[in-house]
């Protein structure tokens, strides 16, 4: 596979040779070697030629350069060995003998079936005799040590003989806990005990000069409070789990809503930054009452964070020598919708489309199209806005027969006044003293 | 020791293994996948043995049937099911224990002459046993085995771990449904939590009763093939022409009992089957009767009955409503299976869950796997994963303790397990509890 991508791209073969049966195998180590010795130059000389598929050429020009077998062989000589060698070994006999098996201690004879060969050689399985190492302890460390208040010797005695016994299988100790001479445990008790008594015996026994070997910990509240919740959660009767699923539904809902309202007044906070921002710097002497305005009406959020909508003119400040007509070209990421609106308008407003680029007429024309694309995003926005409004309203009608809403006209002045700052600008002005009723029949939009 | 048997971990060394149930006992050579030998843990005994050989018409001594002390005893299904007079049908089983020993020892002897054909000397011995077995009747089986068959080596493990081998488990839970109890017992690692051991006395002979009651009451004769001298063909629901046979024995009643029985467990095996949900009048008098022959000719289909007998084994709420033999307190399966898991610690429980081994001879009762699964699903926790673990062959669900018995003896790194004799004669029975845990 890897030499057929490495041909494809024409690379060099890979210094690694290609795997074959005997290189797995490892049986012919050193004719691999002469192979390889023999190959490394080979690719060098025989080149493709060009023009020459190379599916062609490898048929032709293989390591060995023989003619291609006809028929797939897993073996590089092919069919040279003329005989079969199957069953050429002798026959080698079974027989029924005893064995001992070192992992007894009694030394019983059983029999079995075994070659003959391998007669006198250990019982294989006597090395998965694995044994789990538990320390012991002596009278005097016990004292020192290892006494404790809520367990008596006999009791550790029993709880270590259990533990050898089944190798550290606590579930199973706890079964056959002697509950007729000792007190009931349960198993955080059992894995308390047995852990701290390990604990303090390799501290006790480490001394100073031996290195300082790892102390295991068993935390044992952490695991009653651990199973404790676990059985709370496996006894939860149906109703429970019923009740938790739509709960959880019901959080998953709201959040999903929640993030829908975020995102589309992140949207519009961000035409109306924008719309601010770019007309912030030309008409500031009519930017004061409106802005004031707008304050009062609805929230800000920090502007900073928000890009301007308008169209971002790629910087151009790049090394070596540009033409200046290459800052007035859209940026392509602008889309062709917009493009086309930018068009449209240029046309109405009958500016050429491509200006002579003075360094004055770029830098206008570059803002003009961008205030061209946002007037048209704010629009859009607008009417999504109106229309939202007008569908509430509808429904509040719905709901409420016969109340009618009465939606502050300030709202809607705005609206009108979007396109045409200045005559917006008045109407808003109106709009803030009297309140219009804007029921109209319904379906059809309002104009007062 | 090829490396084929050191990759699959196999190490045969003749042992014999045996399986004892409270219906039949299982003896076979580990290693084998069926047991060589099944025998009804029922035995007949004759109080005189002199007088029924003089009635009996071959007169050439019979190796299944042992005399000692004026006693005969016939054991195996083919002696048995012979017509004698005045003889006793006995189990020594009782509550799964071995429980008259004088009886057991002539069964092992008939087993180790007629169906194992070699010396106890030769093999070592793999025996189970039920988990709430006794100390003393384990030290007493030990003791048996070394003192009176010499063998080289035994051990005991609990069927319930065997089962759990058999499926390819260490940890399980284990439903053994056999003849006189279903019983739910979780094993960890190879080792039988017995705490957590729940029985219920709900079954195979059990459903035999109800199966009885049930003939019984719709006027249903059940008459052993050994009175049937001769019969007719006759129509469905008919009344059953035939001709008694003639010069039949005086049988007991117990021996006659254990032929009745007979009949009506193969009529619980063809017709009876668990429904699918719980029970209900309509539904099973939607699905198609069976349709069945009695011995004597009489024949006749079988319609929601065969769903409402075997139906006590999950409701046993319906116990009471027909017969008013047994209480109300008894668990259906599902709930022994969620009581004794709720009682192990609750680590392993999802690993119980996740292997619930269905095993033993009345779990063959068509449908009973299936229902065990959803009265389950029902009941435990929905995060809990649960599988069902059956074996599909009828001798695999029957014999599933032998098997693991016979997979267990046979692993090479079991080999070190065994009490030998050496062993046993260094410190005695004593140590059956510790080394067969």
């Amino acid at each position: 596979m890897t030499t057929d991508v490495r041909d494809i791209l024409d690379l060099e073969q890979a210094p690694t040779p290609e795997l074959t049966k005997e290189a797995i195998l490892g049986t012919t180590a050193d004719k691999q070697k002469k192979k390889l010795s023999l190959s490394q130059p080979a690719p060098k000389s025989s080149r493709r030629p060009e023009g020459m598929h190379r599916e062609v050429f490898a048929l032709l020009y293989t390591d060995s350069k023989d003619a291609p077998p006809l028929f797939q062989t897993d073996t590089g000589s092919g069919y040279k060995q003329m005989k079969a060698k199957l069953g050429m070994r002798k026959v080698r006999p079974w027989k029924w003998m005893p064995f001992t098996n070192p992992a007894r201690k009694d030394g019983a004879i059983f029999h079995h079936w075994r070659r003959l060969a391998d007669e006198g050689k250990e019982y294989p399985f006597a090395k998965f005799n694995k044994q789990v190492p538990i320390p012991n302890y002596t009278d005097s460390e016990y004292l020192q040590h290892l006494h404790s208040e809520f367990w008596t010797r006999s009791e550790t005695d029993h709880l270590f003989d259990l533990c050898r016994r089944f190798d550290l299988r606590f579930g199973v100790v706890k079964d056959r806990w002697d509950t007729a001479k000792f007190p009931e445990r349960t198993i955080e008790d059992l894995k308390e005990r047995y852990y701290s008594i390990c604990g303090s015996l390799t501290k006790a026994r480490a001394g100073s000069g031996t290195p300082e070997t790892k102390v295991f910990v068993f935390d044992a509240d952490h695991e009653r409070r651990r199973k404790e919740q676990l059985k709370r959660l496996y006894d939860r009767t149906p109703e429970q789990i019923e009740e938790e699923q739509s709960l959880l539904n019901e959080l998953r809902k709201i959040e999903a809503r929640k993030k829908e309202r975020d995102k589309k007044t992140q949207d519009l906070q961000k035409l109306i930054t924008a719309a601010d921002s770019q007309t912030d710097p030309r008409k500031q002497e009519k930017k004061f009452p409106k802005k004031k305005l707008q304050h009062q009406t609805r929230p800000r959020i920090d502007t900073n964070a928000l890009e301007l909508a308008g169209i971002k003119f790629p910087d151009t400040k790049t090394t070596g020598v540009t033409v200046r007509s290459q800052r007035m070209k859209l940026p392509s990421s602008l889309g062709n919708k917009k493009t086309k609106v930018i068009e449209q308008l240029s046309q109405e407003l009958g500016i050429e489309l491509n200006p002579i680029p003075t360094e004055q007429v770029c830098q206008h024309y570059n803002e003009l199209r961008s205030d061209m694309v946002l007037l048209h995003e704010l629009k859009i926005a607008l009417s999504t806005c109106e229309f939202e409004l007008q569908t509430l309203r509808h429904q509040f009608e719905a709901f409420a027969p016969g109340k009618t809403l009465t939606i502050p006209s300030t709202l809607f002045g705005e609206s009108q006044g979007g396109a045409d700052s200045t005559s917006g600008l008045s109407k808003q002005k109106a709009g803030s003293t009297e309140i219009i009723d804007v029921v109209g029949s319904p379906g059809a939009p309002s104009n007062n | 020791m090829s490396g084929g048997s050191m990759l699959y971990g196999g190490d045969e060394i003749g042992a014999l293994v045996f399986d004892i149930g409270h219906h039949s006992m299982r003896v076979g050579y580990a290693q084998e996948d069926t047991p060589k030998a099944e025998i009804p843990s029922a035995v007949g005994v004759s109080e005189d043995g002199t007088m029924i050989d003089n009635l009996d018409p071959e007169k050439k001594p019979d190796p299944s049937s042992i005399t000692t002390s004026g006693r005969k005893y016939y054991i195996d299904t083919t002696t048995l099911n012979v017509a004698r007079k005045g003889t006793e049908v006995v189990n020594y089983m009782k509550d799964g224990m071995i429980d008259d020993w004088n009886l057991f020892e002539k069964v092992l002897d008939y087993t180790y002459s007629k169906c194992i054909q070699s010396e106890a000397v030769f093999h070592p011995v793999l025996m189970s046993e039920s988990p709430w077995n006794v100390r003393n009747k384990r030290e007493k089986l030990t003791e048996l085995m070394f003192e009176k068959y010499n063998v080289p080596a035994f051990f005991l493990v609990k069927n319930a771990v065997l089962a759990a081998f058999a499926n390819g488990r260490a940890t399980a839970l284990v439903v053994d449904s056999g003849a006189t109890h279903t019983s739910a017992i979780p094993v960890q690692e190879g080792f039988v939590l017995s705490q957590a051991i729940v029985k219920s006395p709900l079954g195979g002979d059990y459903i035999s009763m109800q199966c009885k009651q049930h003939l019984q009451d719709n006027d249903i004769e059940v008459i052993p093939p050994y009175m049937i001298g001769s019969k007719e063909a006759v129509k469905e629901r008919e009344k059953a022409r035939w001709v008694p046979k003639r010069n039949i024995p005086e049988v007991t009643n117990s021996w006659h009992n254990y032929m009745v029985k007979r009949v009506i467990q193969d009529f619980q095996n063809s017709v009876l089957q668990v429904s699918e949900s719980p029970y209900d009048d309509k539904v099973a008098s939607q699905t198609p009767s069976v349709h069945y022959e009695f011995p004597n000719g009489y024949h006749q289909d079988f319609g929601s009955e065969r769903f409402r007998i075997p139906e006590a084994l999950f409701d046993p709420s319906l116990v009471q409503m027909k017969g008013g033999v047994v209480g109300n307190t008894m668990l259906g399966a599902g709930h022994i299976v969620s009581t004794s898991v709720g009682m192990c610690d609750v680590d392993v429980r999802p690993a119980l869950y996740a292997s619930v081994v269905v095993t033993g001879g009345n779990s063959i009762i068509q449908g009973f796997p299936e229902r065990l699964s959803r009265d389950l699903s029902v009941r435990i926790p929905s995060s809990m994963r649960l599988k069902l673990i059956s074996a599909n062959g009828c001798s695999e669900r029957r014999f599933g303790s032998w098997i693991g018995g016979s997979i267990l003896a046979s692993i090479g790194t079991f080999q070190q397990m065994w009490i030998s004799s050496q062993e046993y004669e260094e410190s005695g029975k004593s140590q059956v509890d510790r080394k067969c845990p």
